[in-house]
């Protein structure tokens, strides 16, 4: 049925290409269309990429992220800590202003920090903003966070959406998150239809300090509309009529588009989005490290994901993707269970699994991009070894609580799954695998005691020595094999007329250098 | 009978919703890195979560007797205002597809009646089995295609007064061909009936039997089969309202299923289920209108 549906969607596709492309109208907003909606427009009562691309229009970060995803100065234009990392001061620049036109300073931003760690109703993100134990502001245009001990991943936090500054005029706004938003980001919210559209227009008084765009003023054009169209197919028609200028394509007709020419694709780099094998460690076969490296070695994820994705994504060395502090391929290959059958044979052996006495195992995957297509092509590598893979396609909410149901059961066939995180920082680890773990899976007070390391030292290359250690032992075990990176709607499809759009690290699409040529 | 319906259609969702792995706390959290394990305890223990199956549903029953159907899980807005700035689009797209199955299935099937038999009527119903046949995902695209791509006279997606048209023809076209299957073998049943022979023995005109004595008595079963079909149509906007990016309750209601959203679930079901028996209520006294016999019974 797949099959049949995807020859029908090349078809269209290719019928699409030679239909003629409607003319565009002058003077008019962005039309950006994405899969689905934003949960909130509140950056402390929601974690989705969809709601966090929002809020990075609307709001503003006291860091902000440079093309290799490290943080430096936004609207904070500097900032010191003490020697032992629990004092962080920030220096504000002068003459902010909210989109209300309110001023912003120093108090909005400790009004941000209380509001996610107020007790009553924390941000759903709370842990990440570290032991904040007060925000005091020094000056209108100062601010210092103090902590109860160090937490090194607080600075790239400050540079993602996560912490955007929230102006305290909302406070007294009702309906802040629904139907009301004042930030002071390069667009201003107007308003959302839930399930339809999110219309924005531009903020006139932006000034952009530190933000991946080349214009340092306010965005070029007037607004900026995001639309929902969940079906991908109904997406490229839309951005061939000239409905819509920037959308995601669907996966199986991007060579088609690149072929004919009439659309641009931008793909986003350092993405920090991971895809990689993780196991059922309390039952057999699984609890045993040279089954889980039997995986690691059958997998040639270099040739599976250029089969299904050609060059739009790459097989990925280390636990935590390219742009991501500590990510460094040429250490994590020297210890990653890398292609080779004949190893993963051997191990299997070993264990007593041979001819007519497979390895057999689930293989949980999520839906959507084409996973489908990359699962059959790794369950067909797994079989060369004699490992018998079952795939289970589902989406990703049901993947994530049957990992830790899996994880929970004691008997059955093996349980293995193609898990998925982005994040900033090489903190996800510690979320991932520091007792209890994300999913009740793997942990060991060895591996605690060395992500607890990575929290608190502050000097970057005794941190960065650290992460590298926890990276050997997640690989060395066979916990955790990077497969590829980026792993999903990191593929945009831009109409010709459409300049100046590209991709921050994180997948946070900037729209301020956009320019529309007006139509003849 | 029509509260009884309502009833039983929200204990099986509740239970079925149930049945699914995963709750929404842990969907709309298990991948966010900030969310500590107590944190989810919480918002699990604020929603109601932590408590047995029985005494959600009950609490839920509590509340819609004073009108609440809670608030949604995620963005906590009020589930009454999310399902009604919704509930509109699907019941104009649902009427409108329905006037065009009417409009083109009623003619063809009383058509291929009047001319059983001949190459007309062969002709109309292997038209309708192919329109019953064809899946509405693709019909949907294929419109969309020649329509609003290739010829650019209608918008490919998005909420409007133009944009309704190609989803009420995708689902419109399917049912009309079983509208028009239906009128024609209900038509050609009243045509050997006693009381048309007696007309025609009376030597009426062949255009008045039709239309006073044919039509009105074939038209019930059509009726009766529209009702079903406007509830149909509600669930084929599911798909359809997905391919066009048409701002209904359907696509609210897949979004819901996959964010296991249980109050937005619930008031869903509760909503599609209200117009659905409102829908049935209606066509009840429409048959007493065109059947005297009904009307008298």
């Amino acid at each position: 049925m797949d099959r049949r549906i995807g020859l029908w969607a090349q078809r269209i596709a290719l019928a699409g290409l030679l239909g003629a492309t409607a003319s565009v109208a002058s003077a008019r907003d962005i039309i950006w269309a994405r899969y689905g909606d934003i949960d909130s427009l509140d950056p402390q009562r929601a974690t989705s990429t969809l709601s966090l691309q929002v809020w990075s229009l609307i709001y503003n970060t006291l860091l902000a992220t440079d093309k290799d995803g490290k943080p430096v100065p936004n609207m904070a234009k500097s900032w010191t800590s003490n020697a032992d990392g629990t004092q962080y001061t920030f220096k504000l620049h002068k003459g902010m202003t909210c989109s209300d036109g309110s001023t912003l300073d120093a108090s909005d931003v400790k009004y941000t920090v209380d509001r996610a760690l107020d007790p009553k109703a924390p941000s759903v993100t709370k842990a990440s903003w570290g032991p904040i134990e007060k925000v005091e502001v020094l000056d209108p245009l100062t601010v210092r966070f103090d902590l109860s001990k160090p937490f090194v991943a607080l600075i790239p936090f400050l540079a993602d959406s996560f912490s955007s500054i929230i102006c305290k005029s909302n406070k007294d706004k009702p309906g802040f998150g629904t139907t009301a938003a004042i930030g002071s980001g390069p667009w201003i919210f107007k308003s959302w239809t839930k399930g339809d559209e999110i219309v924005l227009k531009k903020n006139p008084n932006y000034v952009n300090y530190g933000k991946l765009a080349q214009n340092k003023g306010a965005p070029y054009m007037d607004g900026l509309t995001i639309k929902v169209i969940p079906d991908p197919q109904a997406r490229l028609a839309a951005l061939k009529t000239g409905e819509v200028d920037i959308a995601e394509p669907p996966p199986d007709d991007v060579p088609a588009i690149k072929k004919s020419g009439k659309l641009k694709l931008v793909v986003a780099q350092n993405t920090g989005q991971n895809v990689f094998w993780e196991f059922a460690v309390h039952r057999p076969p699984f609890n045993d490290k040279r089954a889980r490296l039997a995986v690691g070695y059958a997998t040639d994820a270099a040739s599976a994901v250029s089969l299904i994705y050609g060059d739009l994504t790459h097989q990925e060395e280390c636990p935590v993707s390219k742009g991501t502090f500590g990510n460094d391929p040429a250490f994590c290959k020297k210890y990653r269970p890398g292609y080779d059958p004949a190893k993963a044979k051997a191990l299997l052996k070993e264990m007593g699994y041979g001819p007519g006495h497979p390895l057999e195992t689930n293989m949980l995957v999520w839906t959507g991009g084409n996973r489908d297509k990359l699962a059959e092509v790794f369950q067909a590598q797994l079989a060369e070894v004699g490992i018998k893979a079952h795939i289970q396609m589902m989406d990703i909410g049901t993947m994530n609580a049957r990992v830790k149901q899996e994880n929970n059961t004691k008997t059955g066939i093996g349980s293995m799954d193609m898990m998925t995180w982005s994040w900033y920082d090489p903190d996800i680890l510690y979320a991932l695998w520091h007792s209890p773990g994300a999913y009740d899976g793997f942990t060991s007070p060895e591996l605690d005691k060395m992500l607890e390391q990575t929290r608190v030292l502050t000097d970057p290359k005794a941190r960065a020595e650290k992460v590298h250690e926890v990276f050997k032992y997640l690989l060395e075990n066979g916990v955790q094999i990077p497969l590829y990176s980026p792993g999903w709607e990191w593929v945009f499809a831009v109409r010709p007329d459409v300049t100046g759009f590209h991709v921050a690290p994180f997948v946070y699409p900037i729209f301020n250098d956009v320019k529309i040529a007006a139509a003849d | 009978m029509g509260l009884l319906t309502i009833f039983a259609t929200t204990v099986a969702v509740t239970l079925l919703i149930h049945l699914v792995p995963g709750d929404p706390v842990q969907i709309m959290y298990a991948q966010s890195q900030g969310t500590t394990p107590e944190q989810l305890e919480a918002i699990r223990h604020s929603l109601g979560l932590d408590q047995p199956i029985v005494f959600q549903y009950l609490h839920f029953l509590g509340r819609l007797l004073h009108g609440d159907l809670g608030y949604t899980i995620r963005g906590h807005q009020a589930v009454l205002d999310v399902v009604l700035q919704r509930l509109p689009n699907t019941i104009a797209l649902a009427v409108t597809a329905l006037a065009i199955a009417v409009a083109i299935g009623l003619p063809m099937g009383f058509a291929a009646a009047y001319w059983q038999g001949s190459l007309l009527d062969a002709g109309l119903m292997i038209l309708s089995i192919g329109g019953i046949a064809i899946p509405s995902f693709w019909l949907g695209l294929m419109l969309m295609l020649f329509f609003a791509v290739d010829l650019g006279w209608l918008p490919v997606s998005g909420t409007g007064p133009l944009n309704i048209l190609l989803p009420a023809f995708t689902l419109g076209l399917s049912n009309a061909a079983i509208v028009a299957r239906m009128t024609r073998s209900s038509m050609i049943d009243v045509m050997s009936q006693d009381f048309v022979r007696t007309a025609e023995a009376k030597g009426l005109p062949r255009s008045t039997i039709l239309v006073h004595h044919v039509l009105r008595a074939g038209l019930v079963p059509v009726v009766t089969m529209l009702g079903l079909q406007f509830a149909f149509m509600m669930g084929g906007a599911v798909v359809v309202e997905n391919i066009f990016a048409w701002n209904g309750v359907g696509r609210m209601a897949v979004d819901a299923i996959f964010q296991r959203d249980y109050p937005l679930i619930q008031g869903f079901i509760l909503s599609f289920t209200v117009v659905v028996v409102f829908v049935s209520i209606l066509l009840d006294t429409v048959y007493a209108l065109i059947d005297p016999r009904i009307r008298r019974s």
